[in-house]
């Protein structure tokens, strides 16, 4: 009976533990400055989610803000899973398409999962701190944000569940056939020790060229071709990624999972795999990503973007591609510059570069559409760099070896034992966990994640804000009025990227008047000199080029009639204005 | 038996209207339908399917011609279509379809034919609409000059012949002026040699929406033949927003992909590279992003391009009409495979007649007009008719030009002589690709249970299994080299599997093993696109 009693207590123990943890009395805790104090959903961020996990998530947080989050699937993955997008904004507050909109997005490289946890913080932090910061307030009523934890869901859950390096699977999970044998992915790396990750495989050999580190057993070097070593001194031959050889061609792990780059599929100056290794077939090939392309097309409003990779610690620009370099120009770089050096304020650690020279140059990145297509200010963080460990860029190769034993206690290694291979016999295996190197450590994930998003707010803060600043009447006599407005934008960001208005991406800027008669119409170039540009057609529907950053644009009507003027101003990507 | 005789006459009646219709003029899409719908009942090596629907709701039609495993045998695409208003295109695609299965099927041995007779149905259409005019895109909206409104300034037919065809303007400010040798075509003043325009030209319409332009924003779509990858024109009118937009492309990419054993596509369009073959350009060829046909295969292109003119005779093409995101150069560029083009016909070059001046420029337009009128044709041109413009108040205004379609497609009657020696240069042009043989079998016993096994790899085509470019492609497979053991059987020396990246048009490869063990093991070599070979080995 006792210990039917103790089970049943048991019982409910566990039970409690699965319910939704909910939020504490207000005598239980106290704010810490910035943190939301006692939000109405909790999350662990030092943890990492898988996509089931993530879907759960955003479910909690739509569920506790009704009016500020819209959940939404954008389509279905390769596997089938829903690409759940959260859309935040004031809902109480003007039509949430129209106003300008941010695009956050992470994880399009399965293995670079941080932005997922980014995107969440970001999702979570807005939502809580609604109505307690002013400057969240504010954003979420003049702006929306279109956040997809996730780009790559199915291949997030192979990087956490099935065994992989910390670099791998990188790609989707469309099967594809890497050595133009006719099969496709036969020939994996196999996880022969079942820990979960894929790690190095060595063999004891008298003529090999390594030996292990007689101070740190983990820690392999490599004999110099001039070095003497002891003859007692057991030497070693690396044999490579885990794995055997499963398809008998005589060759390992040469045919993984997909490969393609999901990176490598976007539509700007595209090119194909022999140019570009990692492109699929043709742009949005990859469905994930043709998801979001046909979301973007749709939302002309989006007006930054940002995209969450690892690792490295850079904030990267376009462009991509050194063929590529024309497309960003003077006007354009000037913006990126500003966001970038803030950037690297706000994110210790981290630099602001240059992808094509200072990374690869490459071809087919999300960035370069978002930027050379759509006209989207767009950066990528290669989240998480070795800084973050003692904050100083000491340490060298032996950096990681520190790092696990004096801040996380050898979890992060899997000490070398000996395994019976059917091709090598005898081995050993062990080497860093997949979990290690790229993926930010748990202790300090939270700061990585609010930096990131604190960078990106001020991204989205400098999105064209418009209004009408001033509208002046004159009287010209003989039943004529002059109607001089001015236009603000009090923004870093223009209306229209000097890409868009090269090629015209995306339509001119309206500026209308209601309610009088319209006799004219006309953009005032200089007002002291009384410089305009007439329009003749429809004049009561201005087209304005671009509203450019910090400035002004002012417009003219001669209208006849008594009425008072409404004034409209209808910009994509600036919003919609009326007075 | 009167029943009987009765059916009899009405199949006859039928297949006389069908022929009549034919023979009349360039089929509708209802008689292509029909047309691929009886190839495919009546014959076992033909399938018909709908890859997918268009925008404007026409089938994407696609037959698969050919026997046995037809899916790992080398094949060709044949693509018909890529540009809307080259009618003949769709047909000489059709009809190599009829004539394969009709009267050539022993070709299916060796090869297996894929054929997409149509890719712009939407387009195509407009040749049947009560207005006419050459149309490329699909039936999607798109905003062509890009200033946010859609189709706000289309064609107008100002005369009421439905058609549109073009407008002159009388003007001291126009670049225009008439040609020389006939004051129908009109052509840039050349002020290089001291010449001055005399007109403005347009396409036949009005500034609908007054900004200065003419029939820059019209019913639009997407164009086929301008939306693909290879030098896609950016935010240019019809390419779209991105390249592969639209289902149709995508539709055609991704079966493409699919059929590894596509060794070539020959494409019925405005590019041709028959005619005169691609140039190698060693710049071109050696930048990261290609823009030249690799060294090799440009000697393939001379190759095909000899037999071309060769076997169908057309002389004096005009210049190839290849563009940036068109689906020929898409073909190779990008897909790796080697591909042809020609538009099938343009009106052979002509001698003036007398009285007439001579066309020394040999203007094509002026050309046309002076062959259609030797042929005795009707209806290629309308003659310059002066009518009132609400654009020009008080101008001479006239609207008339060579009619739309003419150009391009010949008269019916006139596709038989072309399409029969097409149909026989495409044969030629299959005939000539790789199919693989395992040759001269040597099994030696080098110790008792040991067996040396040499054998070639041979290739009796004129084509290589891998072009260069295809070598490079990721998606067409290699080679492949495989050794089945039986039991007890054991490699001591040779690898299980080989991959071989390609071997050239009557070349050969020799391989060899030592096999240790008894009984007989299988080699089986090959590739889709390049054919495949099997031998059952007897160990000594």
């Amino acid at each position: 009976m006792k210990k039917y009693i103790k089970h049943v207590f048991a019982g409910f123990l566990l039970l409690g533990f699965s319910m939704p943890a909910l939020a504490q009395s207000a005598d239980e805790v106290f704010r810490a400055v910035g943190s939301p104090e006692n939000p109405k959903v909790q999350i662990s961020f030092n943890r990492y989610y898988t996509p089931e996990g993530l879907a759960a998530i955003t479910k909690k947080i739509a569920d506790a803000h009704p009016n500020l989050v819209k959940r939404v699937s954008i389509g279905k993955s390769y596997e089938g899973r829903e690409m759940w997008m959260l859309q935040i904004t004031n809902y109480q507050e003007g039509n949430a398409d129209r106003k300008p909109g941010f695009y956050i997005d992470g994880n399009i490289h399965s293995n670079e999962i941080q932005g997922a946890e980014i995107s969440i913080y970001t999702a979570w932090y807005l939502t809580e701190q609604y109505g307690h910061i002013d400057y969240i307030t504010q954003m979420l009523d003049e702006r929306v944000f279109y956040i997809l934890p996730s780009l790559n869901p199915d291949a997030r859950y192979n990087y956490m569940k099935e065994p992989n390096t910390g670099s791998s699977p990188r790609s989707g999970m469309i099967p594809l056939d890497d050595d133009r044998d006719g099969l496709v992915d036969e020939d994996q790396p196999d996880d022969l020790d079942g820990d979960g990750s894929i790690t190095s495989m060595r063999r004891k050999n008298p003529n090999g060229d390594f030996i292990a580190d007689p101070m740190d057993p983990r820690r392999m070097i490599q004999i110099g071709p001039d070095d003497k070593v002891d003859p007692s001194i057991q030497r070693y031959e690396m044999l490579g990624s885990e794995g055997i050889d499963n398809d008998g061609d005589g060759a390992v792990n040469e045919d993984r999972i997909g490969y393609y780059d999901p990176n490598r599929d976007w539509a700007w100056k595209w090119q194909p795999d022999y140019i570009q290794r990692g492109a699929l077939r043709y742009p949005f090939s990859v469905p994930e990503n043709r998801n979001v392309a046909d979301f973007v097309l749709a939302h002309p409003n989006i007006a930054g973007g940002q995209s969450y990779h690892n690792s490295g610690g850079m904030i990267l620009r376009g462009p991509g591609a050194e063929e590529d370099i024309s497309t960003y120009n003077r006007a354009d770089i000037r913006i990126y510059d500003a966001i970038g050096r803030k950037g690297e304020e706000i994110m210790p650690g981290y630099r602001y570069l240059t992808v094509y020279k200072d990374l690869y140059s490459v071809f087919g990145g999300e960035l370069d559409w978002f930027y050379g297509s759509r006209g989207i200010y767009t950066f990528s963080n290669e989240i998480f760099t070795r800084f973050a460990y003692f904050k100083n860029n000491e340490g060298g190769r032996d950096l990681s070896y520190k790092v696990d034993t004096d801040l996380l206690f050898g979890d992060a290694f899997k000490a070398y034992e000996t395994y019976d291979h059917p091709t090598y016999g005898e081995i050993e295996i062990g080497g860093f966990k997949k979990n290690f190197g790229r993926a930010t450590p748990g202790f300090m994930l939270e700061e990585e994640l609010h930096r990131n998003m604190a960078f990106t707010l001020y991204h989205a803060y400098h999105m064209p804000r418009l209004s009408i600043a001033d509208v002046k009447e004159e009287d010209l006599g003989g039943g004529l009025r002059q109607i001089t407005a001015l236009i603000k934008n009090d923004r870093l960001m223009p209306t229209h990227a000097s890409q868009d208005l090269k090629y015209k991406i995306e339509r001119p800027d309206y500026i209308m008047i209601e309610g009088v008669e319209v006799q004219a119409g006309m953009i005032v170039d200089d007002e002291d000199r009384n410089v305009t540009t007439e329009q003749k057609v429809n004049p009561e529907k201005l087209e304005i080029a671009n509203i450019p950053g910090n400035s002004i644009v002012k417009v003219r009507w001669i209208v006849k009639g008594r009425g008072t003027p409404k004034i409209t101003v209808d910009s994509a990507k600036g919003g919609l204005v009326t007075k | 038996m009167r029943q009987f005789t009765r059916k009899l006459l009405t199949l006859g009646g039928l297949c006389l209207m069908g022929l009549y219709s034919i023979a009349q003029d360039y089929p509708t899409l209802q008689q292509q339908a029909q047309r691929l719908q009886s190839l495919a009942n009546g014959n076992n090596a033909v399938s018909l399917s709908s890859l997918t629907k268009t925008e404007g709701g026409k089938d994407i039609w696609m037959l698969s011609i050919g026997t046995g495993d037809l899916d790992n045998k080398p094949a060709m695409a044949i693509v018909g279509g890529v540009e809307g208003s080259h009618l003949l295109g769709v047909e000489m695609a059709i009809r190599f379809a009829e004539n394969l299965v009709n009267d050539r099927s022993d070709a299916l041995e060796q090869t297996t034919f894929y054929i997409f007779p149509n890719m712009s149905p939407d387009a195509y259409e407009q040749y049947f609409a009560n207005l006419k005019w050459e149309r490329s895109g699909n039936a999607k909206a798109t905003d062509d000059d890009r200033d946010g409104r859609n189709g706000e300034d289309p064609f107008d037919d100002l005369n009421g012949d439905g058609m549109i065809t073009t407008m002159r303007v009388a003007d001291v400010t126009g670049d225009w002026v008439m040609h020389p040798a006939d004051a129908r075509v009109m052509i840039k003043a050349d002020k290089s040699k001291g010449e001055k325009g005399a007109y403005h030209y347009f396409t036949e319409g009005k500034d609908n929406d007054m900004d200065g332009a003419f029939n820059e924003d019209g019913p639009g779509g997407i164009h086929f033949n301008k939306s693909l990858t290879y030098q896609f024109p950016y935010f240019t009118p019809g390419a779209g927003e991105h390249p592969v937009s639209e289902v149709e492309n995508r539709a055609l990419l991704d079966l493409l992909y699919t059929k590894f054993n596509i060794y070539g596509i020959f494409t019925f369009g405005p590019g041709n590279n028959l005619s005169s073959p691609w140039k190698y350009n060693r710049a071109g060829a050696s930048k990261r992003v290609v823009t030249s046909v690799l060294r090799e295969d440009a000697g393939l292109n001379k190759l095909a391009s000899d037999a071309y003119n060769k076997t169908v005779g057309l002389k004096d093409a005009p210049a190839s009409g290849a563009q940036g995101g068109d689906f020929f150069q898409w073909a190779y560029f990008h897909f790796g495979r080697l591909s042809f083009g020609t538009p099938g016909w343009w009106a052979p070059m002509v001698e003036e007649a007398e009285g007439q001046e001579p066309n020394k420029d040999k203007n094509r337009e002026v050309n046309f007009l002076r062959w259609a009128e030797q042929e005795g044709l009707s209806n290629y041109f309308v003659e310059w008719t002066e009518i009132e413009h609400p654009d020009f108040p008080g101008k001479k205004v006239e609207v008339g030009g060579i009619a739309p379609f003419r150009m391009m497609n010949p008269p019916v009657s006139m596709i038989d002589e072309v399409a029969e020696k097409h149909n026989e240069f495409i044969l030629q042009l299959a005939s000539l690709q790789s199919d693989v043989e395992l040759v001269n079998l040597q099994t030696e016993e080098v110790s008792k249970g040991l067996t040396r096994i040499t054998v070639d790899l041979y290739n009796p085509g004129t084509l290589p299994t891998h072009s260069q470019m295809g070598e490079r492609s990721k998606w067409l497979r290699r080679v492949k080299v495989e050794l089945k053991l039986g039991n007890g059987q054991e490699i001591v020396s040779g690898r299980k599997i080989e991959l071989i990246s390609s071997i050239q048009g009557d070349e050969s490869r020799t391989l060899t093993w030592l096999v240790r063990g008894k009984g007989s093991l299988e080699i089986s070599a090959g590739a889709a696109h390049a054919g495949n070979d099997q031998l059952t080995v007897n160990l000594k």
